[in-house]
């Protein structure tokens, strides 16, 4: 990273405003904190849409509040540390944009109150993270990572849309504070299970829970600085955050509870497995990133006191010391040129400040006391030894992640720094200040908060609590000794197990890794779903465009033919006996058999001569019957234009080749049987009609006015230039069309054919 | 008489949708005229059919007499017919025009703007 | 009676008359030497029309006995149609001129068409329906087969014309039922017959055929197969035509038919335009993914989008025809500055259409690369661009008239659709190294780059007014 830019130049003003910025901005949060911790809550709003009911509208309680201060918080030092690891970048200006963009997108996110303008700020931080992933655009490996971010996210968030605006309908408002009272209404709704769905597509992809967990790890691609903003504190709790927000809204059903623990607890524990098993640090903490994530989710499951005072607290532990750990690997990377677990050791005594940050939040991960994390564990525990039917299962799933834990932040936090020194590619050399200054801060709040729990007890999560369940009282108190009870037993077994595979770090990843390899890998079957969908896309054009007209045309009758006649078989609608009675009347026989004879050969003739003349004869015994049924002007009108087309057909013949140029036969029986078909259903159709009786009040208002008002005798004359005069304009208009385009067909070009290949050839 | 013309309108559009999804674009065109015709006639005999009297005010009168023909559909036929004719004049151009271009009348001999797909 | 009725028309008549007069013009001067000047000429024209339409208000008017309607959804429609033709005969000069494609024809041939779709959005009868849609295509169908010497070019007019032809036919077959059974052709007669929910069976085959001869229009699935080919064929300034104002007019007309002549029984129109509806969202989404050609991507594209535009068409609601007015307005700003860009794309002064010649354009031309990257994410509907508005207007519609399964039908399709779109930004900034594509040079196809690029980002304040219009546009449609 640190190649190919003048570390020394540094960024100047470009890289300390938005330092400056945030560090305002999380100020600016800090003032409400005794206002929330009091109880009270701030709502503000402004008109955007008022016609889509879409408002930005904006809540500060307990929850957002948290959400805010971390990640105003968090940013301010990612963005310090980025203005020296990033030091002398030549796009430097871009980065820290686009890092600023995707903070002000997260904080709209949580405080939004409506749920399309949360969907527009949810969209926003994915957008802004797709440039953060790809900002190391020369890299394959980043550039696939950030398209399937992309586009995982991307889909899952689409699906949210959905379900937000269905739950927008059924509780009649886009605003979550409005929702809160309706929860039993929607709970009991028919949409209710499509909204859970699609609601929880969203979040699940966009908080990585298995299957969707794979994007994670491969998102590591990014700067370190964004990995640990993105994907550890903020981004990737953004699907948290929304299903904390909505649990008064949705929560409380057995689809919710076992959607919740199950997706959680599988997740947990499968990705802390997977994170034991890498060598790069980076990637363990991806992984154990999405540990975190799973047992968020899990915690989300219940309504009970204990469970959301659990999530409260182990979401900021989480977010202090995981942020800490980031930026920590980054040090050493960066210190080292190297994140290879097995070539890192000893590293203590060249960067001791590093170490001591690591130790620190490496012993909060772990879950040990006097640290906040050692408070977050006995309140996992405490809620899934009270969970109910779940209770055995969730316990176990709990006791295993949470081992594992113990022992990836042993190998993460502990290993590097001590024992035997490894062969890393450059001297080891400390981290400047700003680069330390975050983690440590990070990780010395995980240890005040541990020694003085009150303080993130009023703070955080009572507030936090309070607005998940709507009520204070419900909230657990934080404390480092509750005396001997199961919790506590059970982190002693936590600590044993995890001791035990830290001490067998080695055989135990020699094992997960070959398990790996003999497993199906996502990320193969997140390629084979994108070739998948490649190859159904071309297999869908080749049979629906295949660029044969015929095929077009036999498509678009075959549709009419089963449309119209499957309706009206299905309605029963022709009364054949009628038409039959009509046969009695021999008067007019010779026109009907005349057209009738005409156009099957018309349709038959192999020579166009007959062809044409069979049309011609057509065309006549058409205008026979306008003349036999009162419509001489149409009769005089269809004759002109008959002998004009019968006449131009004629001469064109003259240039145009025989209609089977290659004397090949020309019986299509599938046409034909499609053709009578379509015959049969539009004389069908056209009976049924013709049996109902006829509203002639439009003829009459014609026959009465024609006279007293337009001063005409004709009355067709009289409806086609006065009352109808706009459809005589447009038959004028017509004319002069077509006649335009022959002469625009028919004008003779230089030609310019050559110009035309070319393009063919670059297309 | 209003059935039997519909029958005879089927056997039109039979005939016509038979000339259209031939390969060669000049019995397409032949279909064209004879499905314009049926509609016209379709039109026609949707507005009921009354032999003889063509819809004309006698001098003097206000209304024509009982029993004369629909006006209406007359002139929506008129219409029509004219539309149609302008169509068709434009397709033989353009029939003309593809021929002397593409050097063929037949349909699936064009495909120039395809995707070489499997269907092919 | 008539000078009345003329002075509703005016607008158009003026067109029709300016159209004769450009046309005698030019054949008794210079011909295609008049033709940069003409095509000038017609786009201010256009524009100034647009304005005098734009700003006449007043009630509901109609003429000629009812088979003329002047209201606020045909003036919202006519404001769209001629902006965006405006527009499109503006971008299209450089690459005609360049071709030798530029004849006088060309603009006359336009304004007629706009004549027709300005008849189409204003019909208050089946026939006057007709006639619009009849001078519309008529005038299309030559356009397309502009490049009278390509190959692709004449094929594509032949298709468009067999295929349109047949629609029409379907269309006309439709109006003599509908008139069979209502014993009217206007609109506001038909409607009377046509109440009480449940349609009688002459008056629902008359409906069907007439959707399927307006779906043929909007290019709906199943009546799609014409779109990818004229895209493709047809040259790029035309293309963009297509996917622009005749849109547009289709959509109007297809609203207008199914509220004013069969507003009485949304019940049964609703389902058969959702299933248009789902089945084009559908159909342009998946098949839009295998293309490499920039103007088939787009007609696939046009084809899904149309899909979208249905859905609010389907609710049956007045906000479902106000979602579908602004989804359009949207729609067809946001085609115009990405066909300028298309118009623009070249390699050593020669057309590329492949998309794959997109890669790392971003180094080229930053602020281009920057302003498709909008466009692209806008027509994805991804927030917060404008697109973005459009789609939750429509999906928020078809909540409300209570086609929920729809409105999630769509979002799952716009997922699928996203894909495409984003593969273009994907190559833009993330490509592997080609040969660059030129600079875009011509100053016109920038501006309305730029410009649709920043109406997308700024659009977000407040659409730019054009919910409020719509809604009131929508308001005059459904009563």
């Amino acid at each position: 990273m640190a190649a190919g830019h003048d570390e020394a130049k540094g960024n100047g003003f470009v890289g300390w405003l938005p330092v400056l910025l945030s560090a305002g901005i999380f100020a600016f949060f800090l003032q409400f904190l005794p206002q929330i911790a009091a109880g009270d809550t701030l709502r503000v709003e402004w008109a955007w849409a008022p016609s889509l009911g879409v408002a930005l509208s904006f809540l500060v309680d307990g929850l957002s509040l948290t959400f805010a201060l971390l990640i105003s918080g968090i940013g301010t030092f990612v963005l310090l540390y980025s203005n020296s690891y990033l030091a002398g970048h030549p796009q430097y200006g871009r980065f820290a944009l686009y890092l600023f963009s995707f903070m002000l997108s997260m904080l709209g996110l949580v405080l939004s109150d409506n749920l399309i303008g949360l969907f527009v700020f949810w969209e926003l931080t994915t957008l802004t993270s797709y440039l953060l992933i790809g900002f190391d655009n020369e890299s394959p490996k980043a550039r696939r990572s950030a398209l399937q971010a992309l586009l995982l996210t991307g889909a899952g968030g689409l699906a949210m849309l959905a379900g937000l605006i269905l739950l927008g309908a059924v509780g009649g408002s886009f605003e979550i504070s409005q929702l809160v009272p309706q929860a039993e209404a929607i709970k009991g709704s028919g949409l209710y299970v499509p909204i859970l769905i699609l609601i929880l597509a969203g979040t699940f992809t966009k908080s990585a829970q298995v299957p969707f967990h794979f994007w994670l790890p491969n998102a590591m691609a990014a700067p370190t600085p964004v990995s640990a903003f993105l994907h550890s504190a903020t981004m990737v709790k953004a699907g948290v955050y929304l299903m904390a927000r909505l649990h008064p809204v949705l929560s409380g059903t057995e689809l919710w509870f076992w959607t919740l623990t199950i997706f959680g607890a599988v997740t947990a524990v499968f990705t802390s497995v997977l994170s034991l098993r890498q060598d790069d640090l980076k990637q363990a903490l991806a992984y154990s990133t999405l540990m975190a994530l799973g047992t968020l989710t899990m915690l989300l499951a219940p309504s009970s006191g204990y469970a959301i005072t659990a999530f409260a607290t182990f979401l900021v532990v989480h977010s202090l010391y995981k942020a800490a750990l980031f930026l920590v690997v980054g040090c050493v990377d960066h210190g080292t040129g190297t994140r290879d677990a097995d070539l890192l050791g000893g590293l203590a005594r060249f960067m001791p400040f590093t170490a001591f940050t690591a130790a620190l939040a490496g012993l909060s991960m772990a879950g040990l006391p006097p640290f906040i994390g050692y408070i977050g564990k006995e309140l996992i525990y405490a809620n899934t030894i009270t969970a109910g039917d779940a209770a055995t299962f969730v316990t176990v799933m709990a006791l295993a992640a949470n081992a594992l834990m113990f022992a990836v932040a042993g190998v993460v936090a502990l290993r590097p720094f001590w024992g035997k020194r490894g062969d890393t590619p450059l001297e080891p050399h400390e981290a400047p200040w700003p680069m330390l200054a975050g983690p440590m801060v990070l990780a010395l709040l995980g240890l005040a908060f541990g020694l003085m729990p009150l303080l993130a007890e009023v703070n955080f999560t009572t507030p936090t609590v309070a607005a998940i369940l709507g009520d204070a009282e419900k909230a657990k108190h934080l404390h480092l000794w509750a005396g001997v009870n199961t919790e506590l037993m059970l982190s002693l077994a936590t600590f044993a197990i995890g001791g035990l595979l830290l001490a067998l770090y080695r055989p135990v990843r020699r094992f997960l890794e070959a398990a790996d390899a003999a497993t199906p890998s996502f990320d193969n079957g997140w390629d084979n779903i994108l070739d998948a969908l490649y190859r159904a896309a071309k297999w869908q054009t080749g049979i629906l465009q295949s660029g044969n007209l015929q095929r077009y045309l036999f498509t678009i009758f075959a549709t009419f033919v089963v449309a119209v006649g499957g309706t009206l078989l299905l309605k029963d609608a022709v009364n054949l006996g009628v038409a039959l009675d009509d046969m009695n009347s021999p008067r007019h026989w010779p026109e009907l058999v005349l057209i009738v004879a005409a156009a099957l050969v018309t349709a038959s003739s192999r020579s166009r001569m007959l062809a044409v003349a069979a049309l011609g004869v057509q065309g006549i015994a058409v205008a026979l019957i306008f003349i036999s049924f009162g419509a001489p002007d149409v009769a005089i009108t269809q004759l002109l234009v008959e002998t004009l087309v019968v006449v131009l057909v004629a001469v064109a013949m003259l240039s145009l080749p025989f209609l089977d140029e290659r004397g090949k036969n020309d019986r299509r029986p599938k046409d034909m049987v499609l053709a009578v078909l379509c015959g049969v259903v539009v004389s069908a159709v056209l009976i049924g009609v013709l049996q109902g009786p006829l509203d002639l009040r439009l003829t009459d208002f014609f026959e009465t006015t024609a006279a007293p008002e337009a001063f005409g005798r004709n009355i067709v004359n009289v409806i086609l230039v006065d009352f109808r005069a706009i459809d005589t304009f447009g038959e004028i208009a017509v004319i002069v069309v077509a006649a335009l385009s022959a002469y625009a067909l028919l004008r003779t070009t230089d030609s310019s054919r050559d110009r035309d290949e070319e393009e063919e050839e670059l297309s | 008489m209003e059935f039997l013309l519909a029958i005879t309108i089927g056997v039109m559009v039979a005939a016509a949708v038979y000339l259209m999804l031939a390969r060669n674009v000049l019995r397409f065109i032949f279909g064209l005229i004879l499905i314009s015709n049926a509609a016209n006639l379709a039109i026609f005999t949707a507005g009921r059919l009354t032999p003889g009297a063509p819809p004309l005010i006698k001098e003097g009168a206000y209304a024509p007499a009982e029993g004369v023909a629909n006006a209406l559909p007359q002139a929506l036929v008129l219409t029509a017919i004219v539309i149609g004719f302008g169509l068709f004049a434009f397709a033989l151009v353009l029939v003309y025009r593809a021929y002397t271009t593409l050097g063929t009348l037949y349909s699936d001999e064009m495909d120039a703007a395809e995707p070489k797909g499997p269907a092919q | 009676m008539i000078s009345a009725d003329i002075a509703i028309v005016l607008p158009e008549v003026f067109l029709a008359v300016y159209a004769m007069a450009a046309l005698l013009y030019a054949v008794y001067t210079t011909k295609d030497k008049a033709a940069p000047a003409l095509l000038w000429a017609t786009a201010a024209v256009f524009a100034a029309v647009a304005i005098w339409i734009g700003l006449s208000g007043g009630p509901v008017q109609t003429a000629f006995g009812g088979a003329f309607v002047d209201d606020g959804f045909a003036r919202f429609s006519k404001v769209v149609i001629l902006l965006s033709a405006s527009a499109v005969l503006l971008m299209s000069e450089g690459y005609l001129a360049k071709r030798d494609l530029l004849r006088f024809e060309y603009p006359v041939l336009i304004v007629l068409a706009v004549v027709g779709m300005m008849m189409m959005v204003s019909a208050g009868d089946l026939m006057a329906l007709y006639m619009g849609l009849e001078l519309q295509s008529l005038a299309l169908y030559v356009v397309a087969s502009l490049r009278r010497d390509s190959v692709k070019s004449t094929e594509a007019g032949l298709k468009y014309f067999v295929l349109g032809a047949l629609s029409s036919g379907l269309l006309l077959y439709g109006a003599s039922l509908t008139y069979g059974f209502a014993g009217t052709t206007l609109f506001s007669g038909i409607v009377q017959t046509a109440q009480g929910g449940q349609l009688p069976l002459g008056l629902l085959f008359g409906l069907a055929f007439i959707a399927a001869g307006l779906a043929f229009k909007v290019s709906a699935v199943p009546f799609h197969m014409w779109t990818p080919d004229v895209y493709e064929g047809s040259p790029t300034p035309v293309t963009a035509f297509f996917a622009t104002a005749p849109k547009v007019a289709a959509m109007g007309l297809f609203a207008r038919v199914v509220h004013d002549a069969f507003g009485g029984a949304v019940g049964d129109w609703s389902q058969i335009i959702a299933l248009l509806s789902v089945a084009s969202m559908f159909l342009g989404a998946i098949a839009a993914i295998g293309q490499t050609n920039i103007k088939r991507l787009m007609a696939y594209s046009s084809i899904a989008h149309m899909g979208f535009a249905l859905m609010g068409l389907a609710s049956g609601t007045e906000a479902g025809v106000q979602a579908m007015l602004i989804y359009m307005a949207i729609y067809v700003t946001m085609n115009i500055g990405t066909f300028a860009f298309i118009i623009g794309m070249e390699k050593d002064g020669r057309p590329v259409r492949d998309i794959r010649a997109l890669s790392l354009y971003s180094k080229t031309d930053p602020t281009g690369a920057l302003a498709l990257l909008v466009l692209m994410f806008s027509l994805a509907g991804v927030p917060p661009m404008v697109g973005f508005f459009g789609k939750l207007s429509v999906l928020a519609a078809a909540v409300d008239g209570g086609l929920a399964w729809l409105a999630v039908a769509g979002v799952i399709a716009s997922v699928i659709g996203a894909f495409y779109y984003l593969r273009i930004v994907y190559f833009m900034y993330f490509g592997e190294e080609t040969e660059a594509l030129d600079k875009n040079g011509s100053p016109i196809l920038w501006i309305f780059l730029m410009g649709s690029a920043a109406a997308m980002v700024f659009g977000v304040f407040n659409l730019f007014g054009v919910d409020t219009a719509a809604a009131l546009a929508a308001e005059t449609l459904v009563r």
